[in-house]
């Protein structure tokens, strides 16, 4: 299972851009981002197991020919010694997991116990997406090269991309990678204003202990401790191991509290309404949350449902991802918000909870789309998948087939068919009318750019009925 | 010409397309490349996506790193391998909240920390039995707030514990028999309380109001009323309920234009008027000063009777008017037109000024039914009307109405009843003439302004001495101030002996001595 093909590696096994743009919908009047749980974040190349302890008073290795080259030649120019502490703001190198030097910049800093001047420096690695942010101590950051003057250099080339000045401003001010656009820019300020500092920086759920990647809002009990304690069957969350001990004790579940609509093998998908386990989806949401930067808890759960994948063995069912779905769409959306937990990431995961989730709408005898936007590679995820299916119909087609009969066989919205194909650029022109072409050899090269398609669905193990509110 | 600039044509995505199977197919005539530009619905969603999509290599095909994981070593041990997969799908239970004997409270530090201080080095009492007695205080605790019903629909406000210490201790010594524990256990749970003001249990604690704004508070409840926050609703929506709307907004708006136009409409009438009436009071005026002049000319015109009475017809302004109006105001046609000849151009109203005799009653009749018939054909009901309520008798005053008896007596009104009835006296001096005057007040006329006789005794005859001065005086001289006010008319009926002052006939002292 480990040996599955991640779908990423349709741009020559690079496009690990993690997707870190999701949903942020709209923001209303008073600059709160709502809505909404939607991300699509998964496979992403991770080491496991080649975690380095956090270095507090690592012996550092002198700044070496390893330097950021873009840094290194502007720091030549403004090296100087800087008072310290170290302002927020700074932007100076850090050496970091890879024992190289990597330009950051300082978000917060916080006194230690230790000594008076001595502190410790929240810093965000500008090559890097926020969720490697972390707390790092003064000898880890190379003080010569300090710079005052923010950086423009390497902001333009990290977002190099076609920006409007108005967009590159508010990168620059903010700190944000692409894939931030759609927030105004006050909310985005306040987003990210509220969650720069990620409040717990590990978990440990089952089997694993997890970095976490983002800020999520934990009630303020939770606020003085660094790491969480969670059962991984009731996703309730402690502060210490002791009090999870006791809690695993008592717990009386083995697996999510919603019903099983799918069991293939050792894989599981458990249907969790909101409403009927109300804690347990605030408890997913937390967690879930960890993982994905745009994921707003702003709402209660009880308008969804979130479908639960396990992975079962003798212990339990351990979670492996799961995707939420709101129980009536007026948009038409067969998805919410979509994870795969790093542990699980990249192998095929995610792929699998996508297909599944339009197996629900073929059952539902509706066509459906993932809540906009997606994030960057929510949509690659997206693509591989449509244009796996897409192709997969085209191959063996006999004949003309419309645009619309492609959405009705596959459940994938027309307007995601259309953009699919185009985006192939297998919509041609020609004679006046539009064709689709389906040169085999062709089609065989996309194919294969759009990677393995993941773990299949077997729809006839699906055993689920579309959700009907009580009563009606 | 290139072929980029063929416009491009939306897709029909309900139109069969075919399927090419060779790429050679659209090489040979389209050549490579070229594609149609086919608008969807995500384009401007995906456009920033697409970039991604579109430069892979931008980050020089390094793995992106995230933060990494690690297999907690204990794990084997603190899970036990005691699951049992049933065959079958597993079927979800109730809610926790549902099943009673789970105590779904886990101590946090803080509790651990009070129980180990507790304990000292005895054990007295378990983490297991503290978890149990919270969270039996916990729910016990609920149960009387919502037997109260003040339980809190958002967070923020305080929760304050209402379980009684005695209520509490009772319910749980069945299961811990030592009263010191109980209480210890109490007082440090409702001290907890206290200070977070609010259940310690997560599931009872409420939630966050819907119009917080504060990201740290989670979990609002929402309802599906207030989506239109969403971009979607912003635009308009193109259903039914939204053209009903419109049209619905079409109606009312419709309406008021309407409303408007016809405003707009009779304030316009009502300017008319009032400039009908302000020369017609400009051309009484200058008659009151040209009343000698009239008196010799009179004869003249009144047996070439046909001259001034043809050209009251053409006078615009007097047909625009209403009935009082019209006899003035083309009275004023008249004159203006013949003004600068010279020719003496009467009014019918003028007629007696200069008869001096007793034809004068017979003459305006005479010429107002002359007009009647000339005016038949004029479709305008309204001036109709009025020349026929007008008397000849009646003095014409401005602004004056009739009276109708029917209206007094729907007010409580009653006129007065001739004298004559009531005594042997003499009638004449206690004979009226009612009418509306000005402004709206009732005014009782004993004596007849315009023949400047007592009214019920010689008003057809009015005598030639009087009827010298203009007639036009009382008009525009009576005094107001003793008028009668509708309601202040109801005594003086009672009385049936009209107050001197409010009569009319008091104006004529104010006339000009001849």
């Amino acid at each position: 299972m480990g040996s599955l093909e991640e779908a990423g590696s349709m741009n020559g096994g690079s496009a690990n851009v993690e997707g870190n743009g999701a949903s942020l919908r709209e923001s209303n009047g008073d600059g709160v981002i709502r809505d909404t749980l939607m991300e699509v974040e998964e496979e992403e190349k991770v080491k496991p197991g080649l975690k380095e302890p956090k270095t507090n008073g690592r012996v550092m290795a002198p700044p070496s020919a390893t330097f950021c080259q873009e840094n290194g030649n502007d720091n030549n120019s403004k090296r100087r010694k800087p008072p310290l502490p170290l302002e927020v703001g700074t932007r100076v190198l850090c050496r970091w997991r890879d024992d190289k030097l990597h330009p950051v910049k300082v978000i917060e800093r916080r006194k230690l116990t230790s000594g008076p001047d001595d502190y410790q420096y929240y810093v965000h690695y500008t090559e890097f997406n926020r969720r490697l942010d972390e707390w790092v101590r003064l000898d880890q950051l190379e003080l010569d090269s300090v710079e005052t003057d923010a950086d423009e250099k390497v902001e333009e080339k990290a977002g190099n991309l076609k920006m409007t000045r108005h967009q590159k401003r508010k990168i620059d001010e903010t700190h944000v990678e692409e894939g931030h656009e759609d927030f105004d820019a006050a909310s985005l300020r306040e987003h990210e204003e509220f969650t720069k500092v990620k409040n717990i920086s590990k978990i440990e759920l089952g089997r694993y202990e997890i970095d976490t990647w983002y800020f999520s809002p934990f009630p303020p009990e939770y606020s003085d401790c660094n790491k969480l304690f969670f059962c991984e069957f009731c996703l309730s969350f402690m502060k210490r191991k002791e009090q999870l001990g006791r809690h695993m004790r008592k717990c009386d579940l083995k697996h999510p509290p919603g019903d099983e609509i799918y069991r293939n093998g050792s894989l599981s998908m458990f249907e969790v309404d909101g409403k009927k386990n109300k804690i347990y989806g605030q408890n997913l949401c937390y967690l879930a949350k960890l993982f994905l930067d745009h994921k707003t808890l702003y709402y209660d759960v009880d308008l969804f449902l979130f479908y639960i994948l396990c992975e079962c063995d003798d212990r339990g069912c351990h979670m492996v991802g799961y995707f939420s779905k709101e129980k009536h769409s007026e948009e038409g959306y067969n998805l919410a918000c979509i994870l795969t937990l790093p542990p699980y990431q990249r192998k095929g995961y995610g792929k699998f909870l996508i297909a599944f989730s339009y197996e629900l709408s073929k059952k539902e005898g509706k066509v459906g789309t993932p809540e906009r936007p997606l994030s960057d590679l929510g949509l690659l995820s997206y693509r591989g998948y449509w244009t796996r299916i897409l192709l997969d119909i085209l191959k063996k087609h006999r004949g003309n087939v419309s645009i619309k009969e492609l959405s009705d066989m596959t459940a994938i919205k027309t307007e995601d068919v259309i953009s699919t194909l185009q985006s192939l650029e297998l919509i041609q022109y020609r004679k006046g009318q539009h064709v689709i072409c389906a040169d085999p050899k062709l089609l065989e090269r996309h194919l294969k750019a759009a990677g393995r398609g993941g773990l299949d669905v077997d729809a006839s193990k699906l055993i689920w009925t579309p959700y009907k509110e009580q009563g009606n | 010409m290139s072929r980029l600039s063929f416009r491009p044509r939306p897709l029909d995505i309900h139109k069969k397309l075919p399927i090419v199977k060779s790429v050679k197919d659209l090489d040979s005539d389209e050549g490579p490349g070229v594609s149609r530009t086919v608008h969807h619905n995500h384009i401007a969603l995906d456009a920033e996506n697409e970039l991604v999509l579109s430069t892979p290599t931008r980050r020089g095909g390094a793995e992106i790193p995230t933060p990494q994981f690690v297999v907690v070593e204990s794990y084997e041990r603190d899970y036990t391998r005691s699951f049992n997969q049933p065959p079958s799908y597993l079927r979800g239970r109730g809610a926790r909240s549902e099943a009673t004997e789970f105590v779904e409270y886990d101590l946090d530090d803080e509790d651990e920390d009070w129980l180990l201080q507790l304990n000292a080095e005895r054990r007295i009492l378990s983490p297991e039995r503290f978890e149990w007695m919270l969270y039996r205080l916990e729910c016990m605790d609920h149960k009387a707030r919502e037997r109260t019903g003040g339980v809190p629909a958002t967070q923020g406000v305080v929760v304050p514990v209402l379980l009684q210490r005695e209520v509490a201790i009772d319910t749980l010594r069945p299961q811990i028999s030592r009263q010191a524990v109980l209480t210890a256990v109490y007082d440090f749970w409702k001290s907890k309380r206290d200070r977070w003001q609010k259940p310690i249990l997560r599931r009872l604690q409420p939630p966050p109001p819907v119009n917080d704004t504060n990201p740290f508070n989670v979990f609002r409840p929402r309802e599906k009323v207030h989506r239109p926050h969403t971009r979607r609703m912003q635009r308009r929506e193109n259903d039914v309920s939204s053209f009903e709307k419109l049209r619905q907004v079409r109606l009312n708006l419709e309406q008021s234009r309407n409303l408007i136009l016809a405003l707009q409409k009779r304030e316009e009438k009502k300017r008319e008027l009032m400039e009908c009436e302000a020369n017609l009071q400009r051309v009484q005026l200058r008659l009151k000063h040209d009343a000698r002049l009239d008196d010799d000319g009179f004869l003249a015109t009144n047996t070439s009777n046909s001259q001034p009475s043809r050209k009251f017809v053409p006078s615009k302004r007097g047909e625009d008017g209403h009935g009082l109006v019209q006899r003035y105001g083309s009275g004023v046609g008249a004159q203006d037109q013949i003004d600068g000849q010279g020719v003496g151009v009467r009014n019918p109203s003028e007629v007696p000024t200069a008869s001096g005799d007793c034809i004068v009653g017979d003459q305006m009749d005479r010429l107002k039914h002359k007009r009647k018939r000339r005016r038949l054909p004029v479709p305008r009901g309204r001036p109709m009307r009025r020349i026929k309520v007008m008397d000849s008798l009646e003095p014409v005053l401005l602004f004056t109405k009739p009276l109708d008896s029917e209206k007094l007596a729907a007010a409580g009104i009653n006129p007065p009843k001739e004298p004559s009835l009531e005594n042997g006296l003499t009638a004449s001096p206690y004979q009226f003439h009612g009418r509306i005057g000005r402004g709206g007040r009732i005014i009782f006329d004993r004596w007849n302004p315009l023949t400047r006789t007592p009214i019920g005794s010689s008003s057809v005859v009015p005598s030639p001495s009087t009827f010298r001065t203009s007639p036009t005086a009382e008009r525009f001289h009576a005094p107001p101030p003793p008028r009668l006010d509708v309601h202040a008319t109801t005594p003086l009926h009672s009385n049936n002996t009209p107050v001197a002052g409010v009569v009319e006939h008091t104006s004529s002292t104010n006339a000009p001595p001849p």
